[in-house]
């Protein structure tokens, strides 16, 4: 396109290219008679208006579209020069280049312009103009609206200008900078918190499926994965079986076998292992109709991997270090919960087995007893149940209850087996046992909660009960529901001094002495369960205990 | 819609750096203080549709802010950011429009979803957010 200095004085400007830090500084310096000007390769120039707000240029450079070459560091690098190059190659124009524009953008370069006193809008100006596409209607207007200035003062504004410059772009760059690393702080806290959360829920009393559960749902929100899941080695004590939550489904078997390979190549590693491109990796070829990608980092403690837990598919672009590191952060806090539960459990177990063991060899004095401490340890919980009280306090009542006779282990067996009626003196050790079971008891910190219920299962609504004659609310609520449970458990086996009386009779004779000898809110919820279902709970309880006797047997035996 | 405009009051730079990195990535207009004194002045001048304070600040403390916004009459929701484990009493935070209270460590993403509640629906649909 040719251009004469006719259509140029039409040429409407084209839309501003606004470049931030450029038109800041430039405004600056433009009361002072500078102005910008962007020379490109093939000779055309952008003039810079900064009341407009931008570059205005005929042909619109793509490069000079991207903020960045103007934006970028590189445009001025170094300290300011000592001295700033001026060429005249307008007459009457100072130009002053601008040092080291980006080098990839190299066509580009930046002049500071100014006019100085000599400068008219000659038939040489005009031909340059159309030489260089710059529209002469707008350089006169410029050249009577700026002050002049001479090549002293014009260096002068020049290295004040870049050096301003240079300040706008360190502080872009700064601000870039905070930018970014506020982003990198964001994603720490992200982690920060779920790290907090993870913990948060490591209660060793809480099951480990109920933990996994929230833990992977919580991870799978920060690291925006489709899938997350956890497995244990089938090899170990298995708490739970492999789970996957989130959008992807697999089917059971899928999930084993995704469970075990995923699980023997954190072994193998003993670490992370990420792949995202599941279909090309021989060892998860399989999978590849499910999921793209996988990271799995090894749940282990003490060297020992224990199983593992993994995320599939994230949901932008792909698995990386920063969430390998994340989820190897929570699968650490995941190992130490896992270990702590399972020896939480075995502790218990330990715990509860003991206490199987003295009852039995409690409840061995008198073998008309037999039986009858895990009966009202069963019978106590199902009241505790009915009342709705805590799962803990439930618990509690149980071992209570299991724990109800122990001080009979003071009690002579004379006395225990004794099928006649018991003279004063005999009624008087017997009477004797809660307050041996609660000294008993009474050292072993642990179950400090439960020596109420063992002291006060023989007291009385009424007042007229033993040891201490307490009434009413005042007896412990554990000991209230132990009374009803021992006494329902009397009378429906047998006894030295009588045969077991029918589950309906128990009921009735519950019902006849709610409000003297029991508490009657509490007869009430005993008598809620029908004869039925008392009958079908012991005869459960029956065959399990004798499930457990068989298998002690058996193991005797061998 | 036009753009909600949303005053983040803490003493930690930190804190400010990232709550306003997400605020205006998510395409807010925000506007920051440092101290108690600040927030109430930029909140009575700017009147902004969300406040975001933490409660441990300079000058006064962001029940505080609260507290004097009230008795100026300007009725803005709160969005109070606490020490973990640290709790005010209920009466307290809906006496002074304080919607609801995240602890620190909070995670970004989910302060950035009660914004979004609080501001199209009024309510925090996770309350006291413990579980932050």
């Amino acid at each position: 396109m040719s251009l004469s200095p006719s259509n140029l004085t039409s040429m409407q400007p084209t839309p501003a290219i606004a470049t931030p830090l450029l038109d800041a500084a430039a405004a600056r310096f433009g009361a002072a008679g500078l102005f910008l000007v962007a020379a490109f390769a093939d000779g055309t120039l952008a003039y810079h208006d900064s009341s407009a707000g931008g570059f205005f240029l005929k042909y619109v450079v793509p490069a000079l579209r991207q903020p960045t070459i103007i934006g970028a560091a590189s445009l001025l690098g170094g300290a300011a020069p000592a001295l700033v190059e001026i060429r005249r190659s307008i007459p009457g124009v100072l130009l002053a280049a601008l040092p080291s524009i980006d080098k990839r953008h190299a066509p580009i370069r930046l002049y500071l312009a100014a006019r100085d006193e000599s400068f008219a809008l000659t038939e040489d100006v005009l031909r340059l103009c159309g030489k260089l596409s710059l529209d002469s209607a707008w350089l006169l207007q410029q050249s009577r609206d700026l002050p002049s200035l001479n090549e002293s003062a014009m260096q002068r504004q020049s290295r004040l200008f870049i050096t301003v410059l240079r300040d706008q772009l360190r502080i872009g760059g700064l601000e870039a900078e905070l930018c970014s690393v506020s982003e990198q702080l964001a994603a720490t806290y992200e982690e920060l918190s779920l790290i907090y959360q993870v913990s948060g829920g490591m209660k060793i009393n809480r099951s480990p499926v109920e933990f996994f559960k929230q833990t992977c749902m919580d991870v799978r929100a920060v690291m925006g994965a489709r899938g997350i899941g956890v497995a244990l080695r089938s090899d170990a004590q298995r708490q739970l079986e492999p789970a996957l939550y989130g959008s992807i489904t697999l089917a059971p078997d899928q999930l084993a076998r995704l469970a075990d390979d995923l699980i023997r190549a954190v072994a193998e590693r003993r670490g992370p292992v990420l792949c995202n491109a599941l279909a090309a990796d021989r060892r998860f070829d399989w999978l590849a109709a499910s999921a793209g990608q996988v990271l799995a980092v090894p749940l282990q403690r003490h060297e020992q991997v224990m199983g593992c837990l993994y995320a599939l598919d994230k949901e932008e672009g792909e698995f990386d270090s920063a969430d390998a590191k994340l989820l190897n952060s929570i699968a650490n806090e995941s190992a130490i919960y896992l270990e702590n539960a399972r020896m939480f459990e075995d502790v218990r177990g330990l715990m509860m087995g003991l206490m199987h063991s003295l009852t039995s060899a409690v409840d061995a004095k008198d073998a008309y007893t037999c039986g009858h401490s895990e009966r009202v340890a069963l019978l106590s919980r199902h009241v505790a149940k009915e009342l709705g009280i805590s799962d803990s306090e439930v618990e509690q009542i149980y071992i209570a209850g299991l724990l109800h006779d122990v001080g009979k282990i003071g009690v002579p067996e004379s006395v225990l087996q004794k099928t006649g009626k018991l003279t004063n003196e005999e009624f008087d050790l017997m009477k004797k046992h809660p307050e041996i079971g609660a000294k008993i008891l009474q050292d072993v910190r642990q179950i400090q909660q439960i020596i109420p219920g063992v002291l006060h299962h023989h007291e009385r609504y009424d007042g007229n009960g033993y040891p201490a004659r307490l009434a009413g609310e005042d007896i412990p609520l554990m000991g209230r529901i132990i009374c009803l449970a021992d006494c329902f458990d009397a009378m429906t086996t047998n006894r030295t001094y009588r045969r077991a009386l029918p589950i309906e009779v128990a009921l009735a004779e519950i019902r006849r002495c709610a409000g003297t000898q029991f508490d009657p809110r509490l007869a009430e919820v005993f008598l809620r369960t029908s004869a039925d279902r008392y009958r079908e709970l012991l005869r459960d309880h029956q065959q399990q205990s004798k499930r457990i006797l068989d298998v002690r047997e058996s193991l005797i035996a061998k | 819609m036009s753009q909600k405009t949303i005053l983040v009051a803490d003493d930690e730079s930190h804190i400010l750096s990232v709550v306003s990195l997400k605020l205006r990535n998510a395409g807010f207009r925000v506007l920051t203080a440092v101290d108690g004194q600040e927030a109430l002045d930029l909140t009575l001048s700017e009147r902004p549709d969300l406040l975001i304070t933490d409660y441990h600040m300079p000058a006064f403390s962001g029940i505080e802010v609260c507290q004097r916004l009230r008795q100026a009459g300007v009725k803005i929701p709160a969005i109070m950011l606490t020490a973990r484990g640290y709790n005010l009493e209920p009466a307290e935070t809906s006496q002074y429009g304080i919607v609801c209270m995240i602890s620190k460590p909070f995670s970004p993403r989910h302060l950035l979803t009660t914004v979004q509640e609080v501001l199209e629906r009024g309510v925090a649909s996770t309350g006291t957010s413990e579980a932050a």
